[in-house]
């Protein structure tokens, strides 16, 4: 099978203020369509750099990277946000959603960047909020929402544009562990039920249970990855 | 994207609705000022016009040559005749004036004698508006004078006195007297202290038989301005049927200085308000800069997720758009009300007589033309894209990672 996402000697050197920080020392990586893998290790490991790369949201010092066939990390700004538009779905730790717009509406965001018209959007947008089990909140505002229904509001966003891949880094951070694990458990399914591609990080070793395969990070380096619970 | 830029304008509210407030007062200003240039500038041309005519018909020579025989336009019955052929039922001033020195018992002065045969409309509103005391020399009246009130006063001279006029080396009579009739106000003093009304016929007798200086050609009737364009088609009439020995000028040309100062009016005014619009303007780059700078996390977000640069751009556009565009439909509808309400007439008690000294109407009738709309209009909305030029521009380069890292 061919990878959607590929990491060839990916290095990332932070340098502000004359000091510099390696973030990432050489890291190889390939992301299988249909995996649901999770990126763990301690603070300052690197994973928000690593995943921030593959998506295109940053560049490396050195190395290479690719979206299926294409190569990304040379791409200048307009076209990696087209990219990004397109292919990639993201979900952060923190601040995911546009204050003055609904859930619903928040949902459909991307699709709306996309320009598709607003009957579509929505009716995708709420088909997103139903997979993940917020529809009964769809015009709620995000300050009307708790910690958890807005990262399912930021999931559902990326489902409702049907991306190739779901980058989230540490999309339960910020939520208490019942709530992170039903989050993780309704990636899953989509996982299980659509075979969307999830690359997420965390450093919760309970969330591990779902997935189907682990890579480990230490210092920029991978240490180890491994397939487990083999679906 | 309007909703949304709707929606984070409103976000605050106060600041936002002190900018757009702000918009809508420079609105309002402008339009309420070029309603009042406006105002003035027909109220300017047309106490001009009522005076002197929109055209007139005078001596070709009269302008180069300064004396009094250069001036006179001769065989004015027939060239009366030629012009009311052209313009049927047009209503027209006889105006002969003669140079003259002026007596009472005791004094005299040297003054412009006018000869005036004026059409009954125009008749009737000189006589309201510059007659004191008495009444004008009537009609084809041979020994009846009206004299400027502040020469009255000088020359120590009532109503029922008689008043000697010299008028030597014309070709009239040169000599004769008369009853004063009437006493006339005008707003200038200084014109009002050198003049004398006779009837044109009394004129002709005492100077130059069978002469005028100009005819005033007043096109029209009642309020309203004929159009420029009118008043030069006329001319080029005119001035094809009367001939060579004749020029007709329009009130431009017959009061250059005025016709510049009304023409200056408008660029002034633009001026004006392009200033008040720059301050507006700098209002507005700081609301939407602000907005900016408190939501970069969100925008690093819409970044994140596929907007591009111009995408982000756009959105500060529409911000500064829909905000200036608010306060501006408020602008527009307040001076809207307040423009109709003034065209019914605004008066300044107490300023009459300040105004006329400049010229002025005692009535002012506020108006904008469809055109200064549509300047006020152009300004506001190149205020709101100059406005978030800078905005959009530091929007446009943020990058997606370090936008979300930004703590506010
Ligand atoms: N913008 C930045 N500037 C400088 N150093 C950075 C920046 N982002 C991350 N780093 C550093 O790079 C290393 C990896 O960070 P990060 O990828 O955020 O790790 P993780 O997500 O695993 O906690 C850390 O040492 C961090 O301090
Ligand atoms: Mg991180």
């Amino acid at each position: 099978m061919k990878p959607i996402l590929r990491a060839v000697g990916l290095t990332k050197v932070y340098g502000s203020d004359g000091v510099s920080t390696p973030a990432l020392r050489g890291v190889d990586l390939e992301v299988l369509p249909g995996e649901f893998t999770a990126i763990v290790g301690p603070s300052g490991s690197g994973k928000s750099t690593l995943l921030h790369i593959l998506g295109c949201l940053d560049k490396p010092s050195s190395g290479e990277t690719y979206l299926g066939e294409r190569r990304t990390d040379q791409l200048d700004p307009v076209s990696s946000a087209r990219l990004r538009l397109q292919e990639i779905g993201f979900v952060f730790q923190a601040y995911n959603l546009i204050p003055v717009l609904s859930a619903l509406e928040n949902a459909a965001f991307v699709l709306e960047l996309r320009g598709v018209p607003k009957k579509v959007r929505e009716e995708k947008a709420m088909q997103a909020l139903e997979a993940l089990g917020i529809a009964d909140l769809a015009h709620r505002r995000p300050n009307q929402l708790s910690g958890g229904q807005q990262q399912r509001v930021a999931v559902a966003r990326a489902l409702a544009a049907e991306p190739q891949v779901i980058l989230a880094d540490e999309p339960t951070a910020n939520l208490d562990s019942q709530s992170g694990l039903s989050l993780i458990e309704l990636m899953k399914r989509l996982n299980v039920e659509r075979g969307m591609t999830f690359l997420f990080s965390t450093h919760d070793p309970r969330l591990l249970e779902h997935v189907t395969r682990i890579v480990r990070l230490e210092d920029g380096r991978v240490v180890s990855d491994e397939r487990v619970n083999a679906a | 994207m309007w909703a949304l830029a709707w929606r984070n304008v409103w976000r605050h509210k106060a600041r936002s609705i002190v900018t757009a407030g702000a918009v809508a007062v420079v609105v309002i200003f402008t339009l309420v000022f070029f309603s009042f240039t406006q105002a003035t500038k027909t109220g300017m041309m047309e106490v001009l016009t009522n005076d002197f005519g929109h055209l007139q018909v005078k001596s070709a020579r009269a302008k180069d040559a300064q004396d009094f025989d250069a001036s006179l336009l001769r065989g004015a019955a027939e060239l009366e005749a030629a012009l009311l052929e052209e313009l049927p039922g047009v209503r027209m001033a006889r105006v002969l004036e003669v140079p003259a020195l002026v007596s009472g018992e005791t004094r005299s002065r040297g003054v412009l004698v006018i000869g005036l045969k004026q059409d009954p409309t125009l008749r009737e509103r000189f006589e309201l508006e510059y007659l004191a005391a008495g009444r004008l020399p009537s009609p084809g009246s041979l020994d009846e004078i009206a004299l400027g009130e502040a020469l009255a006063r000088t020359l120590h001279l009532d109503i029922g006195d008689p008043v000697y006029v010299f008028a030597p080396g014309t070709e009239g009579w040169g000599a004769s007297a008369y009853v004063l009739v009437g006493i006339l106000k005008f707003p200038q003093a200084s014109y009002e202290g050198k003049v004398a009304y006779l009837s044109l016929e009394g004129a002709q007798e005492l100077a130059a038989p069978g002469a005028v200086t100009r005819f005033e050609v007043h096109l029209g009737a009642g309020r309203g301005v004929p159009r420029e364009e009118e008043i030069h088609r006329v001319k080029e009439r005119l001035t094809s049927v009367l001939g060579a020995g004749v020029s007709v000028e329009t009130w431009r040309e017959a009061s250059p200085d005025l016709a510049a100062i009304l023409d200056l009016m408008d660029p002034a005014m633009v001026v004006f308000s392009f200033f008040i619009f720059v301050l507006a303007g700098l209002l507005v780059v700081n609301t939407i800069y602000l907005g900016l700078v408190e939501r970069i996390r969100e925008f690093g977000v819409m970044i994140a997720v596929g907007a591009d640069r111009w995408r982000v751009m756009r959105m500060i556009f529409a911000e500064s758009l829909v905000l200036v565009l608010a306060g501006s439909a408020v602008g527009l509808a307040v001076s809207g009300v307040c423009i109709a309400w003034m065209s019914r007439g605004v008066a300044f008690p107490g300023l009459d007589e300040a105004l006329a000294e400049f010229g002025l109407p005692a009535v002012l009738y506020p108006s904008v033309t469809l055109q200064q709309v549509a300047i006020t209009m152009a300004f506001t909305i190149a205020t709101a894209l100059l406005a978030a030029l800078w905005p959009a521009w530091v929007a446009g380069r943020l990058q997606p990672v370090e936008a979300m890292r930004h703590v506010a």
